[in-house]
């Protein structure tokens, strides 16, 4: 049973948990970013991060050094420590700047899996790969420019902390290279290549049917590229073969994924509810989703579009606006078909924005993940209850 | 106030802009060969109506349809293909039983439907054109979301390659 917690009435638009999960950094659509704290059932806020002065629009947890990236509209980055205050002794989170070097928001944020690197993705064409620099006590970037041609909306790290996937908006999902000299060994060769000097493109996957790319993601071993795009689809590349599969959904788009097997991907988006693929250099499907909406407890939730065939927002929503037309009726008011109906079927009541791992059983493998949305909902999900998708929820349709 | 700087185009001073030709792969064909291809199925097309085969005339019309902008001295050529395309496919949709429109979409290929329903926008964009029919093509609109869900119309929508 998934654990559902509301955080607040805006979107949420990214979260990160500590190693310990004990707490949680997010951003609610504002320019400041949070950490809460777990009380039981509750996540009680705790510190406000405040130094940018635009919408925050990513963050990330460095799980074993304990440090957050947050990055923004404002074209800055900050990395934020917990280290005693120098007059009282007790522990604050100061910030340190980053030099990005670009002139259009910074879009999405991850640290590299030793976590002395991340990489900032941005509006500006460009990717900055930033590095501590401890002379200046500052973080510097070296910018991943060609041959991008338009805003970049995430990024992933392979497991060798050098090569970095990235999806932009110009429908392309690419493999870089992003090696500093002066933090990187030298890296073993992969089946994305051997020699890897900074800005190798070792990939470049186009979008079958031309959407912008929302999401990619490297599976546990690095040897596998899954990206989801605007077209209602999702792809997952084998470069060795070189074999890619299409999935295309008859749903709505897929904004984020994170491998949860070197066999399976959670991924979520528009849809409200994420779904589970699987498959092997043999072939994906699609496996089902984790929003088991038949189940008995789903039942206490409204039947909102359970009868529609096409849309699930087209009865409800129907017949909100033709109540409201004909018989005057509000949508607060009207008890027996407005009210109800305009909750949806799924846990989450908007599109999911982040879907992230949460919960480990072993090397690579993740048996929870933990989504956040518009809805302002964060919710925890065992990966392994995966139920198959089924009419009554609306728009999908399985074939 | 002076509002004519508003339609300036920018773009042009920015000498790394984006231009549409980099979002997707152009039509590889010459746009000769592609009449002669539009005529050739036109008349495939007839013979398959005539003996009622309406999942096999819509594949022949719908594979390998015409896409990509209208270059240049190429472009009247390739609006007589679009146009020519447009109208056998409308024939094909006009004349098909209501009964049988959920067996024939559930008959075609993925890519086919894809390409069904971006000709299905296309004709509810020109109403009024030839043998246009608003409630035959959305009579066809609600038989194609149901089977291919709405993840095709947000396709017709991304897909820069339009018909």
């Amino acid at each position: 049973m998934p654990e559902v917690f509301s955080l607040s009435q805006s979107p949420i638009t990214s979260h990160s948990f500590n190693a310990d999960r004990s707490q949680l950094a997010v951003s609610l659509n504002s320019n400041d970013a949070q950490i809460l704290t777990r009380q039981g059932n509750e996540w009680v806020p705790e510190v406000t991060l405040s130094e940018h002065d635009k919408l925050i629009t990513s963050i990330d947890w460095a799980p074993s050094s304990n440090r957050i990236v947050t990055c923004s509209q404002d074209r800055n980055a900050y990395v934020w420590q917990e280290q005693p205050d120098p007059e009282t002794g007790r522990l604050v989170w100061k910030p340190t700047l980053v030099l990005l070097r670009i002139n259009r928001a910074a879009t999405y944020v991850k640290w590299s899996p030793r976590e002395d690197k991340f990489a900032v993705a941005s509006g500006a064409r460009a990717i900055a790969i930033c590095s501590f620099d401890p002379e200046n006590n500052w973080w510097v970037s070296k910018l991943l420019k060609k041959p991008i041609r338009s805003t970049v909306l995430s990024v992933d790290w392979h497991p060798n902390n050098v090569l970095l996937a990235a999806g932009s908006a110009d429908m392309k999902a690419r493999v870089f290279s992003a090696y500093i000299k002066e933090v990187d060994e030298r890296p073993s060769p992969t089946v994305w290549g051997s020699k890897l000097p900074f800005n190798t493109i070792c990939g470049e996957y186009a979008s079958p049917a031309g959407g912008w790319v929302h999401t990619v993601g490297f599976s546990p071993s690095g040897d596998v590229l899954a990206f989801a795009s605007h077209d209602s689809s999702i792809n997952i590349v084998y470069p060795g073969g070189p074999a890619i599969y299409n999935i295309r959904m008859p749903t709505l788009p897929l904004v984020s994924l994170t491998w949860t097997a070197e066999d399976t991907i959670v991924a979520a988006g528009h849809d409200c509810r994420p779904l589970v693929f699987s498959g092997s250099e043999a072939g994906w499907q699609e496996a089902g989703t984790l929003d088991d909406a038949t189940s008995k407890s789903a039942e206490s939730r409204s039947a909102f579009g359970g009868n529609s065939s096409v849309g699930r927002l087209k009865a409800g929503a129907f017949a909100t606006f033709r109540d409201a037309d004909s018989r005057g009726q509000s949508g607060i008011s009207g008890q027996t078909s407005a009210s109800g109906d305009t909750k949806l079927h799924t846990i989450h009541q908007n599109t999911i924005t982040n879907v992230r791992p949460y919960e480990y059983s072993g090397a690579g493998v993740v048996s929870k993940v933990s989504t956040s949305g518009v809805d302002g909902n964060l919710v925890i999900w065992d990966v392994n209850a995966v139920s198959a998708l089924t009419s009554r929820l609306g728009a999908a349709h399985l074939r | 106030m002076d509002t004519a700087f508003r339609k300036i185009n920018i773009d042009i001073y920015d000498e790394d802009v984006l231009q549409d030709s980099e979002l997707y792969e152009a039509d590889p064909r010459d746009p000769a060969e592609v009449l002669e291809d539009a005529k050739q199925r036109a008349g495939m097309v007839r013979s398959l109506l005539a003996k009622n085969d309406i999942p096999a005339a819509l594949t022949v019309v719908l594979e390998n349809a015409p896409y990509g902008p209208n270059v240049d001295d190429a472009k009247a050529r390739i609006l007589v293909v679009d146009i020519m395309t447009l109208q056998t496919l409308l024939t094909i949709l006009n004349t098909t039983k209501s009964a049988d429109i959920p067996g024939v979409i559930k008959s075609l290929s993925l890519d086919t439907q894809d390409t069904l329903m971006k000709y299905l926008y296309k004709g509810m964009a020109m109403p009024g054109w030839g043998d246009v029919s608003g409630s035959v093509l959305l009579g066809w609109h609600e038989k194609l979301t149901e089977v291919a869900g709405v993840g095709c119309i947000v396709r017709t929508m991304t897909d820069r390659r339009i018909v």
